[in-house]
């Protein structure tokens, strides 16, 4: 089935990003990297989810894909061609097939203009429809989230947090994106009402062969929304592969631990405590040398310190970076 | 037109006419400014001259409304041609950082570094004296302030999300400073501008009065001022008119710059307000209901009946929380589930004494069965009361630790401090129950831990510190609201674990755990309380509820969890009802799948579906 795959529409290659910090104006400085070496590809009607713990750098790898953040390293393809190769006008052209959603519905919205205004900008800016078309096409983006078309005269703060974020949704589409970043679209909304926005997303990738990277810390919504999936702890995706094989039968330790900690609706009878990983995130200024998992590997040795695990593939489309790969201890299957 | 912007009103027509009137100075029936009269010199307010004459006899009206279009325009004139440098300048610096910082804002700022008055003067030596030099200096003197307010505005409105979404749009930059950035430093730009107006006023003033400024006879209220001071034993009016217009206008603009931010302000103001200041009074306003109550086979450590919590409307009282009533046994975890707002946190709050100052409890009760003694109704406690039992028999665990643990206190003295609120042991007894407490709860290497500030722990650790706090007395109720919910999945899993750890070492000790997550429901609680709109809507063992929920908010709050492998998740339509705007009869009513004519005609009485458990809903035979 992967042979038969598209072409990638977006493309990661050896994506690094440092965030130098430095103590006082002469102090020393320390290299932050937020994300390193992280290569990932996206066809049309794909969705990625990208898993991870606060501060793996989830945000910072969405925000490179986007072209929002320069890459410290390694380049970022879009439709074959270089983001770095385009400037100014070009750049800004481009952006209309790329957009974003984000985490905060209360902080995505600009509190001072209206809703129609905000999802006419898009319209306006890329001349996707003639200027008396535009107002049609707000009534008609705004009816494609499922809200009423008299929405477009209000401010967002008329609007509760999953409208706000279907707002957000519609204003993303007016550009008629062909890739999305959707940075923890859910996370801040009640349940019943983050159905409304997963259910909305599954439309939209089905109706507009969209290319989506839904950022989230929930294994739940990314299971059930995404094709492929991303493990990634301390900048490093450390597992990666269709969403049935990763979350089914999980290769890495850590997307193994990451499922055990998922509270989940029907809990396991095992033992407690063996489903707990010890330990916390180490600091990205100061990561383990070796396997960045290794301070908290319930399975680490020796070997684990000597260099970053190369990726073996455990199936064509699924790769994991461990030294001691497989569904259980002990080596592949 | 809203309220807000009939505030404007008033300092909008008072300033429209001070515009109005020195605009139109020239065309105004007003005698010659310059017109002296050496014999009616201080002469008296008169028919001919409203506000008498001055030193050289001429009239004081004339020269006042003269005097403020000097004055006016410079003041005005350089507030406004530094605020459209200076936001320039600190946009641009804001925005695009880096190089372009350097050449604006903080090329501005070397402007600084001189002495205002000095500066003025270098400026007027150079030109002349005069209103355009003075103009000019006080455009370049101001520019800075504006350049650096905007700039740091600026700084902060460009990381938000909106501005992110504009360029991730392709917007071109200048659009976006233009369109976005802009109206959103508007509100710093305003009080800005009203400070420097009144400042400009008053160097304009002065540097006239040093005879920096506008040249004489031109009038000035700074000359105006000037003159008067010479004269002030024989015509202290003339001091008081110039000062009493220099003082009003200023005000005026202040009132209205003021008044323009909070209609610039999209979302309604809300009152501020010290709403966790205590008040000793009991928090109830009305004579005990006596509940009728059945009597239970064991005594329950807690016993809430017909809990309702109100706002302390001035016309109405709006309820937030109704007619809640749950029990816990002791050793139990009760799960309290629902959306936001719902009124979980309410619920809990009411039970610790701790309910913000314009709320209160307007019925029901709540039996509490301290350790040793008869039971305590905590609906009609008195804060003193409360202090008693707080921390030591009832204690609670928040979402945010960073919030509640105090910023400037060591992690061991803040344990400490709880144990000597209601115990006094020995300082090396303490110290020991403080290392234990902060093992217990899985902090590692406690003897030096306890010595550090909250800020150097991680999110894990200052919960766990917290948690320390809270069980710093054995408490029998722990409250805990959401303690998990800010967390990393990991870390949730500890956290949780130290929970399932706590009740297993302290069986005695029951726990009212909040949460809007069902799965971290099923994995830590016994019984499950789901609320909706303020109400129980239904009640039980989480294993029975979860298997067969019997109210239709449970059942879709379910069904609306990832988990399963449902093609399609059920989302429930619309939102939760705010308080002022519940629906008639069952307030589920207008989002229920269930739903029928009957259901909104009036509330649903609690039904029984089997022992042990409770469903606010008439068709709950039908739900599964
Ligand atoms: N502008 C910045 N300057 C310095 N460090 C940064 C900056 N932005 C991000 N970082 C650091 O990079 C790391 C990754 O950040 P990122 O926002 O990508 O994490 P995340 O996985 O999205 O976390 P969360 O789930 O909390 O949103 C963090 O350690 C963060 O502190
Ligand atoms: S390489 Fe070693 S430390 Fe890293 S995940 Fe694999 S077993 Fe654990
Ligand atoms: S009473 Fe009627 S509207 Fe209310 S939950 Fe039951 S079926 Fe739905
Ligand atoms: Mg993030």
């Amino acid at each position: 089935m992967f042979d038969t795959s598209p072409p990638p529409l977006i493309e990661a290659v050896g994506l690094g990003r440092n965030f130098e910090t430095r103590h006082g104006l002469f102090g020393q400085r320390r290299d932050v990297w937020a994300v390193r070496d992280v290569s990932l590809s996206l066809a049309r009607g794909e969705t990625v989810g990208i898993v991870g713990e606060s501060g793996c750098g989830k945000s910072t790898l969405g925000r490179m894909m986007l072209g929002l953040e320069a890459p410290t390293t390694g380049t970022v393809r879009f439709d074959g061609r270089d983001l770095s190769d385009y400037s100014g006008a070009a750049r800004r052209k481009l952006a209309r097939r790329m957009q974003m959603v984000f985490q905060d519905p209360f902080g995505s919205l600009d509190p001072r203009r209206s809703v129609g205004a905000q999802i006419a900008d898009g319209l306006k800016t890329h001349s996707i429809v003639p200027p008396e078309a535009v107002q049609a096409e707000v009534t008609r983006l705004i009816e494609q989230v499922d809200l009423p078309a008299a929405a477009a005269q209000r401010r967002p703060h008329e609007f509760s947090g999953g409208q706000r974020q279907r707002i957000a949704v519609a204003r993303a589409l007016a550009t008629r994106p062909d890739f999305i970043v959707a940075d923890e679209p859910v996370s801040a909304l009640d349940v019943s009402i983050q159905a409304q926005v997963v259910n909305l997303l599954m439309d939209l990738r089905r109706d507009l062969d969209l290319a989506m990277l839904f950022i989230s810390h929930d294994l739940h919504v990314v299971r059930h929304l995404c094709t492929r999936i991303a493990v990634m702890y301390l900048g490093r995706i450390v597992e990666e592969g269709p969403a049935d094989q990763v979350f089914g039968t999980p290769a890495h330790p850590y997307t193994r631990a990451l499922l055990a900690a998922t509270p989940s609706l029907h809990p396991r009878q095992q033992a407690a405590a063996d489903r707990i990983l010890p330990g916390e995130l180490p600091s990205p200024a100061n990561p383990p040398s070796g396997c960045p998992f290794r301070t908290r590997c319930p399975i680490a040795e020796d070997a684990c310190a000597a260099s970053v695990p190369a990726y073996r593939d455990m199936a064509p489309g699924w790769r994991s970076a461990c030294i001691k790969p497989g569904p259980a201890a002990g080596g592949p299957r | 037109m809203n309220r807000a912007v009939r505030k404007l009103i008033v300092p909008g027509s008072i300033v429209a006419t001070i515009v109005l009137l020195v605009l139109l100075a020239p065309v105004l029936p007003l005698a010659d400014v310059r017109g002296m009269d050496i014999p009616h010199r201080f002469a008296p307010p008169s028919g001919a001259h409203w506000l008498g004459q001055d030193e050289f006899g001429r009239d004081v009206l004339a020269r006042l409304i003269w005097g403020g279009r000097a004055s006016l325009f410079i003041a005005v004139g350089s507030a406004l041609a530094a605020a459209v440098i200076g936001t320039t300048l600190g946009l641009l610096g804001g925005y695009f950082r880096g190089a372009v910082e350097i050449v604006t804002v903080r090329a501005s700022e070397i402007v600084l570094c001189l002495p205002p008055l000095l500066l003025a003067l270098l400026v007027v030596t150079i030109l002349g004296a005069g209103t355009w030099p003075l103009i000019l200096a006080l455009t370049i003197l101001y520019t800075p302030n504006y350049a650096r307010v905007i700039y740091a505005a600026t700084l902060q409105v460009r990381s938000l999300d909106f501005v992110t979404a504009q360029r991730a749009m392709g917007t071109h930059p200048l659009l976006i400073l233009w369109r976005t950035i802009l109206p959103n430093v508007m509100p710093p730009l305003l009080v800005q501008m009203s400070l420097v107006v009144a400042s400009a006023m008053v160097i304009e003033s002065g540097l006239s009065f040093l005879g920096l400024g506008v040249v004489p006879p031109t009038p000035s209220w700074g000359l105006m001022i000037r003159a008067a001071r010479g004269a002030m034993e024989l015509a202290p009016m003339l001091l008081v008119w110039p000062s009493l217009a220099l003082a009003g206008t200023i005000l005026t603009f202040n009132l209205l710059c003021d008044r323009l931010q909070s209609v610039l302000d999209p979302r309604a103001t809300t009152a501020g307000g010290a709403l966790w200041l205590r008040n000793p009074r009991p928090r109830t306003r009305r004579a005990a209901t006596p509940v009728p109550r059945q009597e239970q086979a064991p005594a329950p450590l807690l016993d809430i009946r017909g809990l309702a919590i109100s706002v302390d409307g001035g016309r109405q009282s709006m309820g937030l929380v109704e007619n809640v009533s749950l029990s816990l046994q002791p050793g139990e975890t009760l799960a309290l589930v629902g959306e936001s707002g719902s009124g979980k946190t309410l619920t809990g709050l009411a039970m610790t004494g701790l309910l913000p100052d314009s709320l209160s409890i307007t019925g029901g009760t709540a039996d509490f069965a301290p350790r040793d003694g008869a039971p305590i109704d905590l609906c009609q406690l008195d804060e003193q009361g409360f202090r008693a039992l707080r921390g030591n028999e009832i204690s609670m665990v928040f979402q945010d630790a960073s919030a509640a643990l105090n910023p400037v206190l060591r992690i061991g003295d803040q344990v400490a401090e709880a144990i000597r609120a209601h115990h006094s042991p020995s300082d090396a007894d303490c110290d020991a129950a403080v290392v234990d407490l902060l093992r217990h709860v899985g902090i590692p290497d406690p003897e030096r831990r306890m010595r550090a500030y909250p800020h150097e722990l991680s999110g894990g650790q200052r919960q766990r510190a917290m948690i320390a706090v809270a069980i710093a007395n054995n408490p029998r109720l722990l409250i805990a609201d959401e303690p998990t919910t800010a967390l990393d999945p990991t870390i949730q899993a500890q956290i949780l674990q130290l929970f399932r750890k706590l009740k297993d070492d302290t069986p005695e000790m029951g726990m009212i755990f909040v949460t809007h997550d069902l799965a971290v429901v099923a994995e830590i609680a016994d019984r499950v309380t789901v609320m909706y709109a303020g109400q129980v809507v239904e009640d039980g063992p989480v294993s029975e509820v979860f298997a067969r929920p019997r109210h239709p908010y449970t059942a879709a709050l379910i069904a609306s969890v990832p988990e399963g492998g449902a093609e399609r998740l059920v989302a429930i339509p619309g939102t939760v009802p705010t308080p002022n705007a519940m629906p008639p009869g069952c307030r589920f009513a207008p989002r229920c799948g269930h739903a029928r004519p009957e259901c909104t005609l009036a509330p649903p009485p609690v039904d029984t579906p089997a022992p042990g458990r409770r469903s606010r809903c008439i068709r709950w035979k039908e739900v599964t």
